[in-house]
C-alpha cells in the first residue's frame, strides 16, 4: 500500500478537491510530515487503525499519535475531543450495537486539527457531531461508515467553528435494509470556509439514504457542499435522495452545491436538488407583523433554516442537542 | 383608532386601491366584502406594511400616528394584528418558540412569565381545540389550511391586539372549525377594533359586524349594517356596479 507522502497530490479536477485543494488544507508544505499533538478524547480505549490509500486519511494516520476505540451497546455517550497545539490529530474507531446515541463535540484552540473516524453500525446509531473549534482553527475531518443489515445510521453535523474546514464523509450501505439519514448544518460567517463532501454508496439493494445539507452564508464566507451518490450495479430497490440548500445573507458570501449521482442499477429511486436564495421577504414580513424587528426576524429564520437540516433525524435527543448548541453558538456570535 | 383617508395604493405601477376612506373605532367590527381582485387583501397588507405595496397618496393613521412613520414590527407592538390569508411557513422554527418570542416582543414589559405564558397558551389552545403537539411542529410547515387559520387565531388571542385585521380567516375552515375560530374573534372584539375580509356570509353568521362595506375596483362603493351581507349573498355584486 502506498503511504503518505508517496501518494500523489490529487488534482483540483477531482470532485473532492475542487474547492479546497490538498495544498490548502495541509497544515504545512505538502511534502512535510509535521509533528502533531494528540487529540484528547474524553473516553475510549487505545487502539490502532489501518492506513489508507486516500491522501487525507493516510496523512492523518501518518502524523497521529493517538487512536481510540469506542464500543457502544444500547447506550448514550458524550465524547469530547479537545484539540490544542499548533497541529493536532487523532483517529477514532467506533463500533455501535443495539440502539445507541453518540454526541461528539470537537473543541479547542488548535491551529490545525486532523480527525479520522471509522465506524461500524449494527443496530441503530444516532449521532451528533458539533464542530466547535476556535474561530481561527483549521479542520480536516475524514470519516468512513459502514452500515450493516437492517441497521440505521442517523448522522447529524453542526459545523459552526473553525476558519477553514474540510470534511470528507463516506457512508457505505453494505447490507439489505441498511439506512442512512444525514443532516448537515453549516453556519458561514466572517471569512469562514466550510467544505463538506459526502459520498453515499448503496452497495446492495433495498437500502435507503437521505442527505440534507443547509448552509447559511454571511459576510464573505464560502460554503461548499458536494455529494456523490452511487447506486451500485444490482442494487435494485435502493431509495436515495439528497438536497443542498444555501441561505445567502450577504452579497460577498459564496455557496457551491454540487450533488452528483452515479446510478448503475435499474429499479431505484434517486433524487437530488440544490437551491440558493436570500431570505424570503414574506418570512421577514410575517415575523415583523408579530413584533420582531428585522434583525430578530432574520436571526430566527437563520436558526430555523439550520435546524431544518435535521428534519429527517428521528432521535429527539440528537435534535435537542443540536438545537441547544446552535442557540449557544448563534448567541455567542451575536454578542461578539 | 384606525383612519384611512383617500388611500391610493399601487403594486408594480398598477393602481389597486383608488381612493378609499375608512374609520374603525375600538369595539367596532367592520366587514369588507367584494369580488376577487377588488383590493380587499391589498388593503389589509398595506395597513400592516407589506413592502410590495406602495402608497401613492392618502394617509393611514393608527391611534393618531401616520403608519408611514412606523416599521412593521412597531405596528405590531402598537397593537395591530393581521391574520394572513396565506401565512408564511418558517421551517425549523417550532411554534412554541415562535409564540414565546412574539408575545415577548409585542407585550414587552407586560409579557407573562414563562409559567403564566404556558397557562395562557394552554387555555387558548383548549378553546381553539388545538392539540399540544402543535407546539413542537414548525411554523405553518406542512399545516393544512384549517391548521394555519387556527394558528393565526391563537396568535391573535395571545397578542391581544387593539386592531385585528382578518384576511379571509374563514377560508379553508370546516363548519366546526369556523365556529371555534369565530368564538376566538368574538372574545377579543369587546376591547378591539376588527376588520374582517371575507367572501361569504357564513363567518358573519357567527361574528356580527357593525358595518359591512362593499369594495369594487379599489373603492368602497356601499356601506351598510349586517343586513347588507345577506343582501349580497342573495343578489351578488352586479347591482352595485356603477
Amino acid at each position: 500500500m502506498m503511504q503518505y507522502p508517496q501518494i500523489s497530490i490529487p488534482p483540483r479536477s477531482q470532485h473532492l478537491w475542487r474547492y479546497t485543494p490538498w495544498k490548502r488544507i495541509h497544515p504545512t508544505k505538502v511534502e512535510e510530515m509535521p509533528e502533531s499533538d494528540p487529540i484528547r478524547f474524553s473516553s475510549g480505549e487505545d487502539s490502532q487503525m489501518d492506513d489508507s490509500e486516500e491522501i487525507a486519511r493516510s496523512f492523518i494516520h501518518a502524523i497521529s499519535k493517538s487512536c481510540k476505540k469506542i464500543v457502544l451497546k444500547d447506550e448514550t455517550l458524550e465524547l469530547d475531543l479537545r484539540c490544542s497545539g499548533h497541529i493536532c490529530s487523532g483517529e477514532l474507531n467506533i463500533e455501535s450495537f443495539g440502539n445507541s446515541t453518540l454526541i461528539i463535540r470537537i473543541s479547542g484552540d488548535a491551529g490545525w486539527t486532523g480527525l479520522r473516524i471509522i465506524g461500524n453500525v449494527d443496530g441503530t446509531l444516532s449521532m451528533a457531531t458539533i464542530n466547535d473549534l476556535a474561530s481561527d482553527g483549521h479542520l480536516l475531518r475524514c470519516e468512513d461508515w459502514f452500515v450493516g443489515r437492517d441497521s440505521e445510521l442517523e448522522f447529524a453535523t453542526l459545523s459552526a467553528g473553525g476558519f477553514l474546514n474540510k470534511s470528507d464523509i463516506r457512508v457505505d450501505l453494505t447490507n439489505r435494509g441498511a439506512q442512512l439519514r444525514a443532516g448537515i448544518a453549516s453556519n458561514g460567517y466572517s471569512s469562514r470556509h466550510d467544505d463538506h463532501h459526502v459520498e453515499i454508496k448503496h452497495s446492495i439493494g433495498h437500502t435507503e439514504s437521505s442527505l440534507v445539507m443547509h448552509a447559511t452564508c454571511d459576510d464573505s464566507s464560502h460554503s461548499v457542499g458536494t455529494g456523490l451518490l452511487t447506486i451500485c450495479e444490482g442494487a435494485d430497490g435502493s431509495d436515495a435522495g439528497q438536497v443542498f440548500r444555501n441561505l445567502l445573507l450577504s452579497e460577498k458570501s459564496r455557496a457551491e452545491s454540487i450533488p452528483e449521482l452515479e446510478v448503475l442499477a435499474d429499479d431505484v429511486k434517486a433524487a437530488h436538488g440544490a437551491a440558493s436564495a436570500p431570505i424570503d421577504v414574506n418570512q421577514i414580513h410575517y415575523l415583523a407583523s408579530r413584533g420582531l424587528s428585522r434583525e430578530e426576524a432574520s436571526a430566527l429564520i437563520v436558526e430555523g433554516f439550520l435546524m431544518d437540516a435535521f428534519r429527517e433525524i428521528k432521535s429527539e435527543e440528537v435534535v435537542t442537542v443540536m438545537r441547544t448548541r446552535l442557540l449557544v453558538h448563534l448567541e455567542c456570535l451575536m454578542n461578539g | 383608532m384606525l383612519s384611512v383617508d383617500n388611500l391610493h395604493v399601487s403594486v408594480d405601477d398598477t393602481e389597486i386601491i383608488k381612493g378609499l376612506s375608512l374609520r374603525i373605532n375600538l369595539g367596532e367590527v367592520h366587514a369588507i366584502m367584494g369580488r376577487n381582485g377588488s383590493g380587499k387583501s391589498t388593503l389589509a397588507n398595506v395597513i400592516m406594511g407589506h413592502p410590495a405595496y406602495e402608497i401613492t397618496s392618502g394617509v393611514i393613521k393608527f391611534k393618531g400616528t401616520p403608519l408611514e412613520e412606523m416599521e412593521v414590527f412597531e405596528r405590531a407592538r402598537a397593537g395591530m394584528f393581521l391574520s394572513f390569508q396565506y401565512p408564511s411557513s418558517i421551517p425549523g422554527v417550532q411554534v412554541g418558540t415562535f409564540l414565546r418570542k412574539s408575545v415577548s416582543a409585542v407585550r414587552g414589559e407586560d409579557a407573562p412569565s414563562a409559567r403564566e405564558f404556558r397557562k395562557e397558551l394552554k387555555a387558548h389552545m383548549e378553546a381553539l381545540e388545538m392539540d399540544k403537539s402543535f407546539l413542537s411542529r414548525y411554523v405553518n410547515d406542512g399545516f393544512s389550511g384549517g391548521e394555519k387559520k387556527r394558528l393565526e387565531i391563537l396568535q391573535m388571542l395571545l397578542l391581544n391586539p387593539t386592531l385585528a385585521l382578518l384576511d379571509e380567516t374563514d377560508s379553508g375552515l370546516d363548519i366546526d372549525a369556523l365556529r371555534v375560530v369565530a368564538e376566538g374573534i368574538n372574545s377579543i372584539t369587546p376591547t378591539a377594533g376588527c376588520l374582517l375580509i371575507t367572501h361569504y356570509q357564513r363567518l358573519l353568521d357567527h361574528v356580527e359586524p357593525d358595518y359591512v362595506h362593499v369594495m369594487i375596483d379599489g373603492k368602497i362603493v356601499k356601506t351598510g349594517g349586517s343586513g347588507l351581507a345577506a343582501e349580497l349573498e342573495s343578489k351578488g355584486y352586479d347591482w352595485l356596479e356603477v
